[in-house]
């Protein structure tokens, strides 16, 4: 049986001045996946924007724009969606009947692989792959190790080592800053796994979405109180892709929503915009809800 | 040619081939002129006449050059930005122009037109089907380890009808001699007009050689464009409306964009022209707002929309890359057309040229291996030592190397980078280039050539400037050959082919004309057009204040306690307050009040407002000059600095530094003459002796250089809202300027041989003082000489320099410009004025005169910072929404 989730996800920008008009981006839909469809989606918008359109980008997610026209000091973005995921376990012994030489070899040279997947091997802009990536990486992902031993090492790994720590960084946070801070958040720990991966030469992408939560305690969660969650998602042999979650020290399974994905946390941002106001301070906030039906 | 035999070793070409003579690192490089034997066969012509000019004819040519370049206000290069009073640096043009004989031309145009169309084709397959990545034929690192790559540009749609529509690429010769390109430069191709305006000058200067020279023209190319790019329209438009972007004033090539907006007919805006308005680009205008249909860009992709590419760029329109997904707009060249420029594609294009287009490629390039390809880096590598290494997008910190020039320590470090990051770097083998003479003071010395070519794609067809731009290394023996690095620049003249008509253009119909583009300017370019006027008056204004005070310093200075001596402080009181300049920047001492207290923001521009000293009117700045400028300051110390010193707020030559600024802004709306003028105006001022006994026909220099921009602006400008906007400035400013002379001389009595030659000499700064004479003369005027001159400075509406008469003409230019609100609010004034009571405000102590001339001060003020606030308010500044991790709020699992 599959999973069934409504997904809610609420954004919200207030301004001390007027803005005279705004610029949105952002994947809005839920891309469908292997594992996962996408039954319904819905976007609603405060102040009714001018224009709202929707095209596939390179990575084949959805991705909206919006143009607001309408003065206002709060733009809410409210976007929810029901998806049912049926995750498989991954094949444990497929994984660790190769090398990572091996999967990096095969999966560089598979004439099947769109074009695109060669961006999955470079570092980019979040995702630069240093002396301090590289020191960080050999002792996990060494070339004659079982590929999913790998993987297992390279998850467990950042999560022994990195504590989990809202403010610790920023969208501008490098890597070798994270390395040396040993503390950040999800999306740092799959820009971290990133590096690691690409540098042995793997193709891995960085995904963007949602996790299920459940209360520690058995309480009912609070309303508003998941968030969005980042983790990465790597070709293997077979052709398909496993997904790991270094945040939680596990490979993903059906509790994981799929929002897009991309070379990193720049290609999917769940909105960046533009503003024309004389505010200089905004206030961003962001309430999450991930509902299992 | 006889004086070729009275020079020795044989005139100037001979030396110069002496000097090609000498075996410097073993072979020497072709040379353009010279063969193995002797001038070669079509470079006779040029060969003679450089000898029949001689050395001295040659420098003589190289000045003219250099004049001509600054006359027409040719300028490369960044670095004007914060510094109103720098100019970019000038382009410098070699006079020797390089001539392609027309069979080398053949086989090089035909080669460049195979070039652009295969380009084309791989741009369109690279951002589309990727064919060239699926089937192996270029890897797909080259590509999308790019920056230039754009990703958000890949996709079906309208997208995919925009092309390569213009191509440049630099050539260069090989050790056999034939031409091979050695970089391709597809980003934002710049250039084309650089050569133009070097074909307009070498032309002049080799106007002998010209005329005896059948060469094809250049001017063809530039219809094409406008066809190329009006064809380039995706929206549907009968008439497309064509716009250049520029990155601004200060981008390097500033000069270059408006020369090619004006010789297409097409306006240069700037970012924060335009608006994304339901997925369309507009034009802003106060009034109707007007679609853009093709934007001809001269900013990198990547800052091209701050929505969707780098946030942080002011140079950008946030949605353009939507606007073109949507088919709303075409962009030239298309945003990620950066990626052609990429060395590492240069291995794979003849295999490409093969599949796409089943041919050959014709022009070769030096032989390149890309590192990311195991083979190619272990050879660079091995061969890091003769290979020029560059990396696949060059950078700021990361530029193409020349191996044999590396020292052990960075070819260590170079490799290091390249084992890093292989994909990142290729590696080239060295042209050799060719030579070609360039005048030195010493005689015509060999420097290496590199031609940059150009083309246009229209009709399916590449057309290729039949010439090119052609740029020769700073120093013999450089091999680097980069404008940026201050290479000179070389007309390249393409010969007519004798055994054809083709010595016409090419035959490219004349294209419809932009539909009239005589709408509102962008407030950007309002206010830019508005401080044309302000300063070009100021400089006018404050030159003829400081001719008629050095007039009372030279004849009273030396006479204290004289009515002259008690004059000549009155004046020079107005002067220190007029242009604020009060403080002695060196001494510090003064007033305290620089003209940045006195007034709010009469300036529209994106700096803090500039203030305008002329309009203070106020009881504060009627102090003395003593006061005012410190005992340390002479009096014509004080006037010499008013006029030079670019520091002081209020001089002219401050003044003039923002009015070539501010016509910089807006150069595509000026007649081209107004920089022979401007540059006069500059160099004027730029070349005043430390002299104070030049002080007086410096001064006329200054004004007559003033009265020649007044003119040009009159004389050459159709009366539209552009010329409004100026006129605005001009009566604005000149209003202002009288009524603080007024307010600072004649409005307060003095002793009547004092108040005589007081009111003389605001009658000549006035320009007023001959039909003053004339009607004091006659009897026709007012019975005193001081209600003579408040009739004609203040109430004559006859007098162009009166204030009544700015207030009417302001009134017409409001109204011209679009706006019958503030145009009756003027004209309102300027009847207040008229109805004026001359003998009321003269008689007694004159305060009458004084409260009216602070408060017509005060009026005119208003009006200004209204037309301020309606014409050039630019909109609330552009910020990326912050970005922030939304995170999960706690550990799972």
């Amino acid at each position: 049986m599959p999973n069934r989730y409504e997904v809610r996800h609420r954004t919200t920008y207030t301004y001390e001045q007027v803005v005279e008009a705004c610029y949105e981006r952002g994947p809005l839909r839920p891309r469908d996946t292997p594992c996962q469809q996408v039954e319904s989606h819905t976007v609603t918008v405060s102040p009714e924007p001018d224009l709202v359109t929707e095209h596939t980008d390179h990575f084949g997610n959805y991705s909206q724009y919006l143009e607001i026209r309408t003065p206002h000091t709060e733009l809410v973005v409210d976007k929810r969606a029901v998806v049912s995921v049926d995750r498989p376990a991954p094949d444990h012994s497929m994984l660790d009947a190769h090398t990572v030489a091996d999967v990096a070899r095969h999966t560089a040279a598979d004439p099947d692989a769109p074009p695109v997947y060669a961006a999955y091997r470079l570092p980019s802009r979040l995702v630069d792959i240093g002396p301090d990536v590289i020191g960080y990486a050999a002792p996990l992902l060494a070339p004659d190790r079982p590929f999913g031993e790998a993987l297992a090492a390279l998850y467990g790994a950042i999560h022994a080592d990195f504590r989990y720590r809202k403010g610790a960084t920023s969208v501008r946070t490098t890597l070798p800053e994270l390395l040396s801070l040993r503390a950040g958040v999800c999306q740092d720990f799959a820009h971290l796994a990133l590096g690691c991966l690409r540098w042995a030469g793997l193709t891995a992408r960085y995904v963007s979405g949602y996790l299920e939560t459940t209360s520690p305690t058995g309480r009912p969660r609070l309303a508003g109180s998941d968030a969005t969650h980042a983790w990465v998602s790597v070709r293997t042999p077979a052709g398909s892709w496993v997904d790991l979650d270094p945040t939680n020290n596990h490979l993903a399974d059906s509790r994981y929503v799929v929002s897009a994905w991309g070379r990193d946390f720049a290609d999917v941002s769940p909105l960046k915009g533009v503003v024309f106001t004389e505010s200089a301070t905004s206030r961003l906030t962001v309430g999450v809800d991930v509902i299992r039906l | 040619m006889n004086s070729a035999v009275a020079e020795p070793d044989g005139g100037v070409v001979g030396r110069y081939r002496s000097r090609l003579a000498v075996p410097a690192t073993g072979q020497r490089p072709v040379d353009e002129i010279c063969g193995p034997h002797g001038i070669r066969e079509h470079q006779a012509g040029l060969a003679a006449a450089l000898d029949s000019l001689g050395l001295g004819g040659l420098r003589g040519a190289q000045a003219e050059a250099r004049r001509f370049v600054r006359d027409d206000g040719i300028r490369y290069g960044a670095g004007a930005g914060n510094r109103a009073a720098r100019p970019t640096r000038r382009w410098e043009i070699d006079p020797v122009p390089v001539l392609v004989p027309a069979v080398e031309w053949a086989r090089l145009e035909a080669g460049l037109q195979q070039r652009a169309v295969l380009l084309d084709r791989v741009l369109a397959d690279l951002y589309g089907e990727q064919r060239l990545l699926r089937e192996g034929i270029v890897p797909a690192e080259v590509v999308y380890g790019h920056p230039g790559f754009v990703h958000q540009a890949v996709g079906s749609g309208p997208a995919a009808q925009s092309h390569l529509v213009l191509t440049a690429a630099d050539l260069g010769r090989g050790a056999d001699g034939d031409w091979q390109v050695i970089a391709d430069r597809d980003q934002t191709p710049a250039g084309a007009g650089y050569a133009m305006a070097s074909r307009r000058i070498t032309s002049r200067v080799m106007a002998a050689l010209h005329r005896g020279s059948d060469i094809v023209r250049l001017r063809g190319f530039f219809h094409t464009m406008t066809l190329a790019l009006q064809e380039a329209s995706v929206t549907g438009a009968a008439r497309p409306r064509i716009v250049l972007l520029s990155p601004g004033a200060d981008s390097a090539t500033a000069f270059e964009q408006s020369f090619i907006a004006t010789l297409c007919g097409f306006p240069v805006v700037e970012a924060e022209d335009l608006v994304l308005r339901e997925g369309r680009v507009w034009i802003q205008t106060r009034g109707r707002p007007e679609p853009v249909d093709v934007i001809l860009r001269r900013v990198d992709a990547a800052l091209c929309d701050p929505l969707e590419l780098r946030a942080d760029s002011q140079v950008g329109v946030p949605g353009l890359i939507e606007a073109v997904r949507r088919g709303q707009v075409t962009v030239v060249n298309p945003l990620g057309a950066g990626l052609l420029d990429n060395p590492g594609l240069l291995p794979f294009l003849g295999t490409a040229a093969r599949h796409l287009l089943d041919e050959d490629l014709q022009l070769r390039s030096p032989e390149t291996w890309w590192c990311g390809d195991p083979a190619g880096r272990d050879h660079v590598l091995a061969h890091l030592d003769e290979l020029v290494v560059k990396p696949i997008a060059a950078t700021r910190r990361g530029q193409s190397r020349f191996g044999w020039q590396l020292g052990t320590k960075d070819r260590a470090e170079l490799r290091r980078a390249v084992e890093a990051r292989p994909w990142a770097w290729c590696g080239q083998e060295a042209l050799p280039l060719s030579t070609a003479p360039v005048v030195t003071p010493t005689g015509l010395e060999p420097r290496r050539l590199v031609i940059r070519a150009f083309a246009v794609t229209s009709g399916g067809t590449a057309h290729v400037l039949p010439g090119g731009l052609g740029r020769v290394a700073p120093r013999d023996g450089d091999h680097h050959v980069s404008t940026a690095a201050g290479a000179l620049a070389k007309d390249v003249w393409v010969l007519a082919a004798e055994d054809t008509e083709s010595t016409t253009p090419q035959r490219i119909r004349s294209t419809a004309s932009q539909p009239a583009q005589r709408t509102t300017p962008a407030p950007r370019i309002a206010g830019s057009l508005y401080r044309v006027g302000r300063q070009a008056e100021r400089v006018e204004g404050t030159a003829r204040l400081l001719r008629v005070t050095a007039d009372l310093v030279e004849d009273h200075g030396t006479r204290p306690n004289t009515p002259g001596a008690a004059a000549m402080a009155t004046l020079l009181g107005a002067v220190t307050s007029i242009t604020g300049s009060g403080i002695d920047p060196r001494t510090g001492a003064g007033s305290g009040r620089g003209p940045g207290a006195a007034l709010g923001p009469t300036e529209p521009s994106g700096q803090p407002a500039q203030t305008g000293p002329a309009a203070q009117t106020g009881p504060a700045a009627q102090t003395g000059p003593a006061e005012q400028t410190g005992p340390a300051e002479q009096p014509l110390a004080l006037l010499r600095r008013v006029l030079v010193d670019v520091e002081t707020p209020g001089s002219v030559s401050y003044a003039a530094a923002r009015l070539v600024r501010a016509a910089q802004e807006v150069r595509d709306q000026l007649s081209g003459d107004a920089w022979i003028v401007l540059s006069r105006l500059e160099r004027t001022l730029g070349e005043m002796p430390d002299d104070d006994a030049q002080l007086q026909p410096q001064l006329a220099h200054v004004l007559e250089s003033a009265l020649a921009v007044a003119g040009i602006i009159v004389e050459s400008m159709v009366r539209d809202a552009a010329w409004g906007f100026i006129d605005a400035g001009t009566r604005i400013e000149r209003a202002q300027h009288t009524l603080s002379l007024l307010a600072r001389t004649v409005a307060t009595p003095r002793s009547p041989v004092t108040d005589g030659q007081v009111t003389e000499a605001v009658l000549t700064a006035g320009e007023s003082i001959i039909t003053h004479r004339r009607r004091m003369v006659t009897g026709e005027g007012p019975a005193s000489p001081v209600q003579s001159a408040v009739t004609l400075l203040l109430l004559d509406g006859g007098n162009p320099r009166s204030v009544a008469f700015c207030l009417a003409r302001l009134a017409e230019d409001l109204r011209l410009l679009g706006d019958p609100t503030l145009a009756t609010r003027a004209e309102a004034l300027a009847a207040s004025v008229a109805e004026l009571d001359v003998e009321l405000l003269c008689a007694g102590d004159r305060g009458a005169l004084a409260d009216t001339v602070a408060g017509l001060g005060d009026d005119v003020q208003t009006l200004a910072l209204a037309l301020t606030r309606q014409h050039f308010t630019r909109r609330a500044p552009q910020r990326p929404l912050p970005s922030q991790w939304s995170t999960s709020t706690e550990e799972v699992g």
